[in-house]
């Protein structure tokens, strides 16, 4: 019965439009959806994509009443819900891991889900069941703080193209198969993953980020890399196999990706990639590669340098640099090797470089040499920011000093020092 | 319609148009550049060669009315220019989008039929912030949806209707009360005690063969398991008969729980059986059977749930506790004095 000022106005748009908007609300609202009028009673049971977070129920000052309140809440949703699931995330931070999240994820497993995401509370892990390796459809997965351990028959997720690991139990023999066993992987992401030696084969991957304690990391077929980010994290163990390993991890992770339009490295990254024998002259240049930042670069180490400077060198159309310092109080002024800089190639040209950003630079001789360097060589640059370490208050002056009589190729260059 | 046709027309005398024709018959001529941003259209004019004269004008879907297209337009014609920040075009957007809610409404179906996804998700994202943190009421208003879910409505101070085993009762008891009752009984009477009989010898089967002293959430879960599976395929199959059969069990349930449940492990599951018997009674809108059968039962029940939705309402969390600690006593009970007559019974 229609109101005498008008009829509904809503109700009877297709069912696409109603979940469209009802997706748009907060999961409890779209459930309480229901009571608006007979022909809302169940518009909200057929929505394909269902996000439960922190809020999707009462919270109250008892965590165990909340916690079997929200078990409670979604798995009566679930089974009042009709149709297909094509996405499903938990993101609550009071909800551990209880049997009934089992039996959640075996009635998706029966429901074409295509997006999975699973973030619960610090506390144990959830052991994820084995029914998760039966989603053909899975498209995106991204598990926080599980064990996974995917059965012998398992063959892959043939659909999935996002897949994201965080602290997640796995065995490094499971994850690589698992990698590799996903033929459309674009992108992936692991982090915190502990003293892991990784081999990576995935020819269409796109995307990487890696971020925790990596013994070793090969890049062995991901020709597609568009974008690479890294974190490596350090520990003795790790430091030691560093110190007796001979390949050259630059060719082993930077070998194989001709794409690459954006690397970012940091903390040890880069200290990474200078281990092992001197490649030379590097075998492939990056022409997409336009954007590079690295972090916590070391000056006064020589080989780090040397990793950055055949980066930049192959990287002709290198647009924005961003590299910072590793904020060690310098135990020198006088540093090795600085004749090296006379020997760098001085017809580099850096055509495209545009933006340069400098942090936590200690004055030391080798990041000044390394300034000069990019000064001269950038015939487009545009700005440089300079960003001292905030410990060397004294060699400031003295950066500023030698900074004004560095040559410009760019008649454009602005240089900003910033000072806190 | 001619002014905007004029203003449509003039600028671009030298550009291609295309005809499109509304829902009301009006013929219009709008810039190709334009009106092929929407992919109907432009499916239109690229695969069926539409368009190009007033004779064989694009006829537009039903549900896109001349205001709503030239809502439409002005919103093709801003985007497609390439030059623009995302900034701008999100300031465009928020103002674009001001308008009152029949036309948002008109305006979102007629995106929808041309395929214009861009709008339609601007538009449904409006929809729902207008949806956002309103009491129902209020979204009633704003949309003209008609009142006729009295009964649950009285049960709106508790907000989340999907929340409370006893809600899910209250609710089901008050749909009893106005929906027909006698022809569903007389036609299920019989294979609702078969039913009802059927349920429990599996359950005390499953609880013998995991053992009574098994994990009873274990238990619990697995046996749920079995039961939302079963209630499923039921519900697949007929309807009504499961309807009558999960009332009974429930009606019945209050007074007849101890008898009717064994262990610990079926008093839980039925409980939270109840819940999902109810939902799942819920869905065929009826669920009310054998109430007639006993007048003195029905006033007695009338007269609980009248108590109940006093209680409920007045002092929600405390009157909860009070309720979930009753409910724990009930249970406690069956499970020590029964558990060998299951056994036996099974033996």
């Amino acid at each position: 019965m229609g109101d005498a000022l008008g009829s509904d106005l809503i109700s009877d748009l297709p069912q696409s439009i109603i979940e469209s908007i009802l997706v748009r609300l907060p999961i409890r609202d779209a459930v309480r959806t229901s009571i608006l009028s007979s022909k809302w009673r169940y518009k909200w049971a057929s929505i394909t994509q269902l996000v439960f977070d922190e809020k999707c129920v009462d919270t109250c000052s008892d965590r165990d009443v909340v916690e079997k309140t929200v078990v409670k809440f979604i798995t009566r949703f679930l089974f009042l819900h009709q149709g297909p699931i094509h996405k499903f995330q938990i993101t609550i931070s009071y909800l551990q891991s209880c049997p009934e999240i089992d039996q959640w994820i075996l009635f998706l497993s029966r429901n074409d889900i295509k997006e999975l995401v699973l973030e619960l509370g610090e506390g144990e892990f959830l052991r994820i069941p084995s029914c998760l390796f039966k989603c053909k459809k899975l498209c995106h997965l991204e598990l926080f703080r599980c064990e996974l351990d995917p059965p012998p028959s398992f063959k892959g997720f043939l659909c999935l193209r996002s897949l994201n690991l965080h602290q997640v139990l796995i065995s490094p023999e499971a994850i690589e198969a698992l990698i590799s066993n996903c033929p459309l992987l674009e992108s992936l992401s692991l982090s915190y993953f502990d003293s892991l030696a990784l081999s990576i084969r995935a020819p269409n991957l796109k995307y990487l980020y890696l971020e925790g304690e990596f013994r070793d990391i090969c890049l062995e077929d991901t020709p597609q890399l568009v974008e690479i980010s890294v974190a490596m994290y350090m520990t003795d163990d790790i430091a030691e196999h560093f110190e007796q390993s001979a390949d050259c991890n630059f060719v082993k992770f930077l070998g194989g990706v001709p794409n690459l339009e954006r690397l970012v490295g940091h903390i040890y990254f880069t200290k990474y990639l200078s281990i092992g024998n001197d490649p030379g002259c590097l075998p492939i240049m990056y022409k997409n590669l336009e954007t590079i930042e690295l972090n916590q670069v070391s000056f006064e180490d020589m080989k780090e340098i040397l990793v950055v400077l055949s980066l930049i060198t192959s990287s002709p159309n290198l647009k924005e640099l961003q590299i910072s310092g590793s904020s060690n109080i310098p135990s020198a002024t006088d540093a090795p090797d600085l004749d090296f800089w006379e020997k760098c190639p001085s017809k580099c040209r850096l055509s495209q470089l545009r933006v340069v950003h400098l942090t936590d630079m200690c004055g030391v001789p080798h990041e000044m040499e390394l300034i000069k360097f990019l000064l001269g060589s950038s015939p487009v640059l545009e700005i440089m920011t300079i960003i001292p370490c905030v410990y060397v208050v004294e060699s400031q002056l003295k950066m500023l000093t030698e900074l004004v009589k560095f040559r410009r190729a760019s008649a454009k260059a602005e240089i900003v020092f910033i000072r806190e | 319609m001619s002014e905007s046709d004029m203003a449509v027309i003039k600028p671009e005398i030298m550009q291609p148009c295309i005809w499109l024709q509304t829902s009301d018959g009006a013929l219009q001529q709008v810039e190709q550049e334009i009106a092929m941003v929407c992919p109907l259209i432009c499916e239109e004019v690229i695969q069926k060669g539409m368009g190009s004269s007033k004779n064989c004008a694009i006829c537009l879907p039903q549900r896109v009315t001349p205001a709503a297209l030239s809502l439409i337009l002005d919103y093709c014609q801003f985007h497609q220019v390439s030059g623009r920040s995302n900034k701008e075009r999100k300031s465009y957007d928020e103002k674009f989008i001001r308008m009152d809610t029949k036309q948002l409404c008109e305006l979102t179906s007629a995106a929808d039929s041309l395929q214009l996804k861009p709008l339609v998700d601007l538009t449904s994202r409006t929809l729902a912030r207008i949806i956002e943190g309103k009491s129902p009421e209020e979204i009633r208003n704003v949309f003209n949806l008609p009142d006729d879910l009295t009964e649950e409505e009285k049960l709106e101070p508790l907000n989340n209707t999907t929340d409370d085993p006893r809600i899910r009762l209250l609710n089901r008891l008050y749909a009893k009360k106005r929906k027909e009752l006698k022809e569903r009984e007389r036609l299920k009477n019989v294979e609702v005690e078969e039913e009802h009989v059927d349920d429990r010898s599996v359950d005390d089967l499953l609880s013998f063969i995991n053992g009574n002293d098994a994990d009873p959430k274990g238990m619990k879960s697995s046996k749920n398991k079995k039961k939302n599976r079963r209630k499923k395929e039921q519900q697949k199959s007929s309807s009504l008969k499961e309807a009558s059969e999960l009332n009974n069990k429930e009606i019945n349930g209050h007074n007849i729980r101890p008898q009717t449940d064994g262990a610990n492990g079926i008093a839980e599951a039925s409980q939270s059986n109840t819940e999902d018997s109810t939902s799942v009674s819920r869905e065929f809108d009826d669920g009310d059977i054998d109430v007639e059968m006993d007048p003195a039962l029905q006033e007695k029940l009338d007269r609980e749930v009248e108590d109940f939705a006093r209680i409920l309402n007045s002092d929600w969390p405390e009157r909860m506790q009070e309720l979930l600690s009753l409910g724990q006593e009930r249970k406690a009970t069956p499970f020590t004095s029964n558990e060998n007559s299951i056994l036996r019974r099974n033996a």
